[in-house]
């Protein structure tokens, strides 16, 4: 069954490697067509008019990558969805960019976000909302929406890199009917991307299919001296994980992410799945997540605390936004933060400065930090037995823009019920899509232990093959 | 009333570069701001990286004040807005500093150390058009942005502020031995003094650079809130700025207590382990510390506690300048005197530490050997060496006896006063040996006190017995 959904990625580089290519008449039409993107689904912030291959000989020379815009890019304006780092042109290159660029690939654009990843349907960027190919008046997902969108759509081959704090890769990817993977905290540096809550920041990837997520990660991960909590573990290739057979695969399916707050036809199409990968091999049980029901709770708090400090630094000053100065500095970054944040923005900033004030700290900083060790101790109990947890990626459809809008922020932030626990574990998980209901793409999540994204190809490649009723 | 004062002294630590960046730490004939990177600019997705170096500094210090060292330790954002911040947080500790509970024993009280912690120093701001109260504007050079420091934090176990100043000595003594700090950068130890007197708020005066103005700025601080009380005002808990050209502090802001920073983990840096085995590596590399100096100096020069202690704790560059005169001069107790008596005094009078002056070994010595061969007498050394600080000249091109241009002066001098004192030459050449004193301390008048009272007796009996004797002039 392997290899049913084919890799324009791969089979484009294979290209590129066997035959002369008009390189810049390809980025030119790319170009062209991105631009063609952004007029349908307004999916970026910016598009690299000065897009070139760099690294001729690389693994990734050639190939159209798309860049979500928390991510530092050198010399092209990186904003993390926020008009107060409008104009900003980084100095450098994030590693991962840099990484990514060192073996050929081509940084088309920056891809559109919820303003500094704050929230689940990118309906908060500063720069125009990302439209779900599937249905224009739905929601990509986010934070990462740009990024799926792309994704989605692109006729050419491209791979996009994505961000995930609390559920940002596997939101988007479920919403648009692509790939999203989300490695373990600390296999992909983060240096270059913009703090959201760095205890929890990932670069992850959102691509047509697993191969090409798992290639990206083989690029991107590994050690970097610049970020302190990046992994020593050497980085490797992860394609060589794909396989068609799942022989002795044991798969955790825990209870707690199949309520009734989960949409039907979302979980009986990952029990599907899960009857479909036994054929190949596999085996699953029902587990217990107990601690699950604290999670939303807990990664609200140390989200919004770690949040509010980073973006303390954003004043008007040095970068980003700027206003005629006068009155006092207390005078003129206040100024500048009421026009330059968004209302999501300035609402975490509240929430997080209130959780680690004096008297609140112990009770809900601090608490919460608690609760998060507890969670990764379950998982890590789970995965003494299993492999991998299988659970439905988001709890609904796609919703319409005008459905958001009605939301109350808490009703939000419940929609991220499924992803919270394992993106504050630190375990890496995979989003695959389990086909189109009612015509709207779900998608199944994946999860395995940390440092086990070999195990997250594996089941993923085998997903791909899967048929839907 | 008890006064009741507690220091933070914030140490820079001498490491090449900053806390959490390569940048170098040295900015010498640079222009502001030429120093900084996208770290300690605090640029978007930038990530802070631990100096190593800037740990074992610290952890020695610990150690050196007696203090525990943590085994597991972290770093933590303490969050407020001020335009030196280029982040608005600094990278600080807050639960577990790299050492606590420790002391420094001064003369004869012991001041305990509550902790000692690691942190990043904010920019320099230049105030323009006034003080920090009443700047126009303010510019900002982030050349300092980032440099490690080391904040030693004492309870309040001062009782005046002549301990403050001594320990403060004995401590800055104690970094130089270390290695870990450069006493002639400007601004390189700041403190924060909190004063209370008994019943009363404590108030914070922050920011005092230099070791008299802390004693300034006490006792300024100290008459202040004497004065409220006096007047049956309340004083109450703040921060205060010293202003060290009107020598009086000024109210910054009531004092936020330390939970209003709104702590959070750095989560940029993970846990340190300090394991038995750097602590070992950090033990085996501590040079000799002061106490052990001082007993040193009792030991093998013979000096007493008192001379020894003076010596070291005063200032690390005195004690090795005393090492340095005695490996050239021999005589350490004349050293010592000579020293701690005299050089020391006109240090102090000039506000110059030993470091930063003219003073040189050879040329001291030359001084002391001046005194020996009788060239000069001690009483005109004890002047001379005020001259010989101010210019660092050696001592005989000051006193003008080098080669022969020595003698004619002083005859001219002993004539002069005996046509002055015909009188008194009369009664000593009638054999009046008492009036000979009388005429040696005149000469001594007359060449600025320059002279060996054997050397002037001689020109006299010369004088006498010459041909001009009896001659008017």
């Amino acid at each position: 069954m392997f290899g049913l959904i084919k890799s324009l990625v791969k089979d484009h580089l294979y290209t590129l490697k066997s035959t002369k290519f008009d390189t810049e008449g390809f980025i030119e039409d790319v170009l062209a067509k991105s631009r063609r993107l952004q007029e349908q689904y307004s999916p970026f912030i910016a598009i690299n008019d000065s897009a070139n291959a760099e690294g001729a000989g690389g693994m990734l020379y050639g190939l159209p990558v798309s860049v979500k815009d928390n991510i530092c890019t050198r010399g092209l304006q990186t904003t993390a969805g926020s008009r107060i780092l409008e104009g900003y042109v980084p100095p450098f290159d994030a590693t991962a960019v840099a990484k990514v660029r060192q073996v050929g690939g081509i940084v088309i654009g920056k891809t559109a976000m919820d303003e500094f990843g704050f929230g689940t349907f990118a309906t908060t960027c500063a720069y125009g909302v990302p439209k779900n190919p599937f249905d224009k008046d739905r929601s990509c997902g986010g934070s990462s929406g740009g990024a799926a969108c792309v994704t989605a759509a692109a006729d050419f081959p491209h791979i996009a890199l994505a961000q995930s704090t609390g559920g940002s890769i596997t939101a988007p990817a479920a919403f648009t009917g692509t790939v999203g993977l989300t490695p373990t905290y600390g296999r992909v540096s983060r240096y270059g991307l913009i703090d959201f809550s760095n205890s929890m920041d990932k670069i992850g990837v959102i691509s047509r299919c697993v191969y090409d997520s798992a290639l990206m990660l083989s690029v991107m991960s590994g050690y970097d001296p610049l970020d302190s909590t990046s992994s020593a573990m050497p980085s490797q290739d992860y394609t060589k994980y794909m396989t068609d057979s799942l022989v002795g695969v044991r798969i955790a399916v825990p209870r707690e992410y199949f309520s009734d707050v989960v949409d039907r036809r979302i979980s009986e199409r990952v029990m599907d799945a899960l009857a479909q990968l036994e054929d190949c091999g596999a085996t699953y049980e029902s587990v217990s997540l107990a601690t699950t029901k604290y999670a939303i709770a807990a990664y609200y708090l140390i989200a919004v605390s770690e949040a509010s400090t980073n973006l303390a630094k954003y004043c008007g000053l040095r970068y980003g936004l700027h206003d005629s100065i006068d009155g006092n500095f207390d005078a003129y970054f206040s100024k500048v933060r009421s026009e330059g944040f968004g209302e999501e923005a300035k609402r975490r900033i509240i929430l997080g400065t209130f959780a680690r004030l004096a008297g609140f700290r112990d009770a809900y900083y601090l608490k919460a930090l608690k609760v998060r060790t507890k969670i990764i101790e379950e998982f890590k109990e789970v995965f003494r037995k299993f492999d991998v947890i299988a659970t439905p990626s988001m709890p609904i459809l796609p919703p319409r823009f005008s459905e958001i809008e009605r939301m109350a922020p808490i009703e939000k932030y419940n929609v991220d019920l499924l992803t919270t626990a394992p993106n504050m574990a630190g375990v890496p998980t995979l989003s695959v899509p389990t086909g189109t209901v009612g015509g709207l793409p779900s998608g199944m999540q994946l999860i395995a232990d940390h440092f086990r994204e070999d195990a997250l190809v594996k089941v993923g490649s085998v997903c791909e093959g899967l048929k839907w009723k | 009333m008890e006064v009741m004062i507690g220091l933070e002294v914030h140490c820079q630590l001498d490491t090449k570069s900053k806390l959490f960046c390569s940048d170098s730490t040295d900015h010498h004939g640079k222009p502001p701001n030429a120093d900084t990177c996208p770290i300690c600019l605090g640029f978007p997705g930038s990530k802070p990286k631990v100096n190593k170096k800037a740990i074992d500094y610290a952890i020695m210090i610990g150690m050196a004040l007696n203090c525990k060292i943590a085994e597991r330790m972290w770093f933590s954002r303490k969050t407020y807005f001020y335009p030196d911040l280029p982040k608005n947080f600094q990278i600080t500790q807050y639960e577990v500093p790299v050492a606590s509970d420790g002391y420094l024993n001064v003369g004869s009280s012991r001041i305990r150390i509550r902790r000692v912690h690691i942190e990043e120093d904010p920019a320099r701001l230049v105030h323009m058009g006034g003080d920090i109260t009443s700047a126009e504007y303010v510019l900002i050079d982030y050349n300092r942005s980032g440099t490690p420091l080391a904040e030693i934090v004492t309870e309040p176990d001062f009782k005046n502020t002549k301990d403050v100043r001594a320990f403060l000595q004995k401590l800055a003594s104690m970094l130089e031995h270390l290695g870990v700090y450069d006493s002639s950068e400007e601004g390189s130890l700041r403190i924060d003094a909190n004063v209370s007197i008994e019943g009363g708020e404590r108030v914070e005066v922050k920011n005092i650079s230099g070791f008299e103005n802390v004693e300034k700025a006490l006792n300024y601080e100290i008459v202040r809130q004497n004065g409220m009380r006096r007047m049956e005002v309340e004083v109450e808990r703040e921060t205060r700025h010293f202003d060290a050209e009107s020598r009086t502090t000024k109210s910054l802001r009531k004092k936020e207590t330390e939970d209003e920073y709104g702590y959070i983990f750095e989560p940029d840096l993970p846990e340190i382990h300090i394991n038995g085995n750097w602590m070992e590596n950090v033990r085996s590399a501590m040079p000799e510390l002061p106490d052990q100096r001082v007993a040193r100096f009792v030991r093998e020069y013979g000096l007493t506690d008192y001379s020894a202690g003076v010596i070291v704790y005063t200032d690390k560059r005195l004690a090795d300048f005393f090492e340095g005169c005695c490996r050239i001069y021999g005589r350490p107790a004349e050293v010592a005197n000579w020293t701690i008596n005299y050089l020391l005094k006109s240090l102090n009078w000039r506000s110059e530490r030993i470091g930063a002056s003219k003073v040189r070994e050879e040329t001291f010595v030359e001084l002391l050997q001046m005194i020996d061969s009788g060239e000069i007498t001690e009483r005109y050394a004890k002047e001379l060496i005020k001259e010989y600080v101010d210019s660092g000249e050696s001592p005989r091109k000051i006193v003008g006896m080098e080669g022969d241009g020595g003698a004619a002066p002083l005859e001219e001098a002993v004539a002069k006063v005996a046509a002055e004192n015909r009188a008194a030459v009369e009664e000593l050449r009638a054999g009046k040996g008492e009036v000979m004193g009388f005429l040696i301390g005149r000469v001594l008048a007359e060449t600025g006190k320059r002279g060996d009272p054997k050397a002037i007796r001689e020109a006299i009996m010369n004088y006498l017995n010459g041909p001009e004797a009896g001659m008017p002039r």
